[in-house]
């Protein structure tokens, strides 16, 4: 195992210090340091000329698609206020009772964890629930959706600092993580982890028909 | 030919969403290769970078209007690129790496006047580079390619700078242990 830098070459691969700011004896070190930085390749990249034809026919498609905007303008998350009086108030949480029990189980009494429901023989409806109160926008990514940090967000639920969404998972075992505000990739901190193979931990939820185990 | 500047960011992204969706093409030519090299180096291979921009692209387009700084569109379009890298690398790690990344597909072609041995210092840095953690390789990426300072690194990722400094303090040991034998 090689000895870290020393402070001092850090400061001086950083920009922070000169090889003349160093004493003698850290100068080898520091002119082997700075070999590395002289081996980088700054080269440009240049993408194909084709990349902006390609972007360009995409968007087009989707901009004339009167559906795709639709649905887009539907599946958008947007924030709104209704004040009620308090007898509609009761009488809507009611109904809203109601209607949640006849569609779907109660949430897993675990912070965090996901809970599932029936959805076909083949898929299972997963509800997602994350406690991020600072949160202004959670998603959940897996290899249920390739990953993609954006195609599965989350709603900000009614108590205070809950994220929730249900989605139908295929049977059989999935790996996933939250990511708060778009960067931020943190494991749902109720279920079982796994390394993910390059120092961080992804969650890990096993659907069988009928339920979930995990 | 240099791109005739016809708007600012702010301009052009406020022309697409109000139906001129040409004008995105401005968008993608003025910073489809400005990202590039983060990309590539981020995956290790420019195959996966074109694909990571053009999806970046698609997607900025369908989320424009979620932009809440069009004049900082820039800003913006990278934080989905990184999130599209993060992605690709996740989905990439369960693959195992591809053969392109460890074998220097970066690299130029050509190597005139002897660089062969430099070009070979390049690949084996690139190799080195894609064993840290995404999260030290960015940092490193940023500073050190990029040419941004931390403090442009902490404005662009919502980080902090002695978690910067503590990322790349980390990276810059663990490349000196993987090049202990080339440098």
């Amino acid at each position: 195992m090689t000895a870290p830098y020393h402070p001092l070459v850090k400061r001086l691969l950083d920009g922070e210090l000169t090889l003349a700011d160093l004493p003698p004896e850290l100068r080898p070190e520091g002119e082997a340091a700075l070999r590395l930085l002289e081996a980088l390749d700054r080269e440009p990249v240049t993408l194909s000329p084709g990349l902006e034809a390609r972007v360009m026919h995409t968007v087009r498609r989707r901009a004339e698609s009167p559906g795709r905007r639709a649905w887009r303008w539907l599946a958008a998350p947007r924030e709104i206020r209704i004040r009620l009086r308090p007898w509609v108030a009761g009488a809507a949480l009611a109904g809203a009772l109601a209607l949640v029990m006849l569609i779907a189980r109660p949430p897993h009494p675990e912070t965090g964890a996901p809970s599932a429901g029936l959805a076909t023989a083949e898929s299972v409806f997963v509800r997602f629930v994350l406690y991020a109160p600072e949160a202004r926008q959670v998603g959940v990514a897996g290899t249920f959706n390739e990953w993609d940090p954006e195609a599965t967000p989350l709603v900000r639920s009614a108590e205070a600092g809950v994220w929730t969404a249900t989605v139908a998972l295929p049977v059989g075992q999935h790996q996933y993580a939250f990511v708060i505000d778009g960067e931020r990739w943190v494991a749902d901190p109720a279920a079982p982890r796994v390394d993910d193979g390059f120092g961080r931990a992804n969650s890990l939820i096993a659907v069988v028909p009928g339920g979930r185990a995990l | 030919m240099p791109e005739r500047i016809r708007g600012t960011d702010g301009e052009v992204v406020r022309a697409v969403l109000g139906g001129d969706v040409e004008r995105y093409a401005e968008l993608v030519r003025r910073y489809r290769d400005r990202y590039a090299r983060y990309a590539a180096r981020m995956l290790g291979s420019l195959d996966a970078a074109e694909d990571a921009v053009q999806d970046a692209f698609v997607r900025a387009f369908d989320q424009l209007r979620q932009c809440r700084d069009p004049e900082n569109f820039a800003g913006w379009f990278f934080l989905i690129l990184r999130n599209r890298c993060y992605a690709e690398r996740r989905r990439r790690s369960r693959e195992g790496p591809r053969v392109d990344e460890l074998a220097g597909a970066l690299e130029a072609p050509d190597h005139p006047d002897g660089a062969v041995e430099r070009a070979e210092r390049r690949r084996i840095l690139q190799e080195a580079l894609l064993k840290l953690t995404p999260d030290q390789r960015e940092v490193f990426v940023l500073k050190h390619l990029e040419g941004m300072s931390y403090d442009e690194i902490a404005a662009i990722l919502g980080a902090t700078v002695p978690s910067l400094k503590m990322r790349m303090h980390r990276a810059y040991d663990r490349l000196r242990e993987e090049l202990k034998d080339v440098l």
